[in-house]
């Protein structure tokens, strides 16, 4: 199974990959209306920055994944591609997926009437790669086989 | 091979899944009290406000089709009452007998009876289940006024939640603190604000010791000599594992079922998981139940692959918690207070970071207020005993994360090439 690899000597920290992930994870893929108009979303990945290094960070995709065995409906679960995803319609939340992630990369948005909704990288399953690895300038994100 | 589940919780599911992957073949029956499919017993507090129902998918644990999926037989609303371990049989209530050549219990806990009188009394409730849940929903509409006994996870729930829907609530916890166990003082303040906030009147270090009324539940009378006037009171004081069955049956069996490092009772055919169960805990050493859906997981599934024969050892587990109340949320776990090990804390406005360590360096425990999105990094730590002596420094800092690792580390780590 392929995942997005993190070379982070080509990163230049400039924040691309998040970018293309605001838009790709948009109601309309548009980036001026993603940042803009619409209520944008959360990037999936984060660039982290402490001088000299910088590296963009997202969802492993484990095989034995933690959070999926720590949700406490089945929203977190593995789709037909194999990848670690969240079903939106039934997130309650509870945060206890990121109380499980190794690799503390999935994220709280909270902005939803009830319900909090995790959010995590979903490896695009609208397109062929990443948006993301498609994104970086400079070859810092790579999509791989592991 | 036939193999027996008793529970079909989290331990259950996940168990029927782990022997699923490996074996089409062998029979599975799940036998349960309950008679609906697995659900989400964290959920409980929002099905008696009517925050979720029993119509939505969110409240359950698996979608409908999981035990057909799975070649499940179900034995649903009947309990197991005997285990006869020599003859490798299980009795239920209605004279029925299912043989089986492993047996999976994992029957959960029930809710600990405090030591109180009146508590027969109408309009008394605990919420660990289904039914009591439907019970305490179809009650509310007598209930202006209630009293929660005990702030633990179920109790302090419940207690935001009724407050949210204009219910007069008063907390009533023994301790110094709500959520006790999993939050130190500091922790618990912001709890403590946040349930004021939403109208909770908060009684600590008080316990009650009596519940009068005629038919109907009016007073609540505590140890302090302080009575409350009430229509509804809740308890939730803790639940203990549900060993009858396996003390019944001769298994060794201390606060919960006794288990090894593969999930096995003291009988070979007989594995344990999830509430019932007594495994290991790695943070403190021995043996105990931790009664959290993450471990009842784990051990489900660990404890499957050693019946089907495959020697899977079980590290063990620690204490863990997520838990929102109003706008605070923290996650905690391991040991949260302590005198004897090293202690980095710091408190900046909404955000509370704690973490202790012991002198060979290794992360014990730690509490994150608000800011928790990186909680999981430090589960690994404290579950891969890492050595945390080059990065101690960096756990206080808010933007805590993957750039203040050792680069070879950090890369080996993110290409999965270290679990």
């Amino acid at each position: 199974m392929k995942i997005v690899k993190i070379k982070e000597d080509n990163c230049i920290f400039c924040h691309l990959c998040e970018v293309a992930c605001v838009v790709e994870h948009s109601q309309s893929k548009d980036i001026i209306k993603a940042f803009k108009r619409e209520e944008r979303p959360i990037a999936r990945c984060t660039v982290e920055f402490n001088y000299p290094i910088s590296l963009s960070v997202m969802c492993r995709h484990c095989d034995d994944a933690p959070c999926i065995e720590a949700c406490q409906n089945g929203s977190m679960h593995r789709d037909e591609r194999g990848y670690v995803v969240v079903n939106e319609e039934t997130c309650v939340g509870c945060w206890m997926c990121i109380m499980a992630c190794p690799y503390g990369v999935i994220k709280r948005d909270t902005r939803r009437e009830v319900w909090g909704l995790s959010t995590k990288c979903d490896a695009c399953p609208e397109r062929d790669i990443p948006a993301c690895v498609d994104a970086c300038p400079n070859e810092a994100l790579i999509y791989e086989e592991l | 091979m036939k193999i027996v589940i008793v529970g079909n919780s989290t331990a259950a599911v996940n168990a029927v899944e782990a022997i699923r992957e490996r074996d089409k073949i062998s029979s599975i029956t799940v036998v349960s009290d309950e008679s609906y499919r697995a659900y989400s017993h964290p959920l409980l507090p929002n099905l008696v406000i009517g925050e979720v129902s029993r119509a939505e998918e969110r409240f359950y644990y698996r979608k409908a089709d999981f035990y057909e999926s799975h070649k499940v037989k179900t034995v649903l609303g009947r309990k197991v009452v005997k285990l006869y371990p020599e003859e490798k049989v299980v009795e239920l209530d209605n004279g029925d007998k299912l043989e089986y050549d492993k047996l999976l219990l994992a029957c959960g806990g029930t809710p600990i009876k405090p030591p109180i009188e009146g508590l027969e009394l109408e309009g008394v409730h605990t919420l660990t289940n289904i039914k009591a849940a439907d019970k305490l929903r179809k009650d509310l509409k007598n209930i202006k006024q209630c009293v929660v006994v005990g702030a633990g996870l179920i109790g302090s729930k419940i207690a935001e939640k009724l407050a949210k829907k204009g219910v007069k609530v008063t907390l009533v916890e023994l301790t110094k603190r709500v959520l006790f166990p999993v939050l130190d003082d500091t922790g618990a303040d912001y709890i403590h604000k946040e349930l004021k906030r939403l109208g909770v009147t908060l009684v600590l270090n008080d316990a009650v010791s009596a519940l009068s009324g005629d038919k109907r539940v009016k007073q609540v009378i505590l140890k302090s000599g302080k009575k409350i006037e009430t229509d509804g009171v809740i308890v939730a004081v803790g639940v203990a594992p549900n060993a009858g069955l396996a003390k019944d049956a001769g298994l060794t069996v201390d606060r919960g079922v006794v288990v090894n490092d593969f999930m096995q009772t003291s009988n070979d055919n007989v594995f344990a998981a999830g509430d019932v169960a007594q495994a290991y805990d790695m943070v403190s050493g021995v043996k105990r139940p931790i009664p959290i859906l993450p471990l009842a997981a784990r051990q489900g599934r660990i404890a499957a692959l050693n019946m089907l024969g495959m020697d899977v050892k079980y590290k063990g587990g620690f204490a863990m918690n997520s838990i929102s109340i109003g706008k605070v949320s923290f996650i905690s776990m391991g040991i949260v207070d302590s005198d004897e090990l090293e202690v980095l804390s710091i408190k900046r406005g909404d955000e509370y970071r704690k973490f202790l360590i012991d002198p060979d360096n290794r992360l014990k425990g730690m509490i994150l207020v608000n800011n928790v999105e990186k909680a999981g990094m430090f589960n690994w730590m404290i579950q891969n005993r890492f050595d945390v002596s080059w990065i101690k420094d960096t756990f206080l800092n808010s933007d805590f994360g993957w750039k203040y690792f050792n680069k070879a580390f950090r890369v080996l780590r993110l290409d999965r090439k270290i679990k």
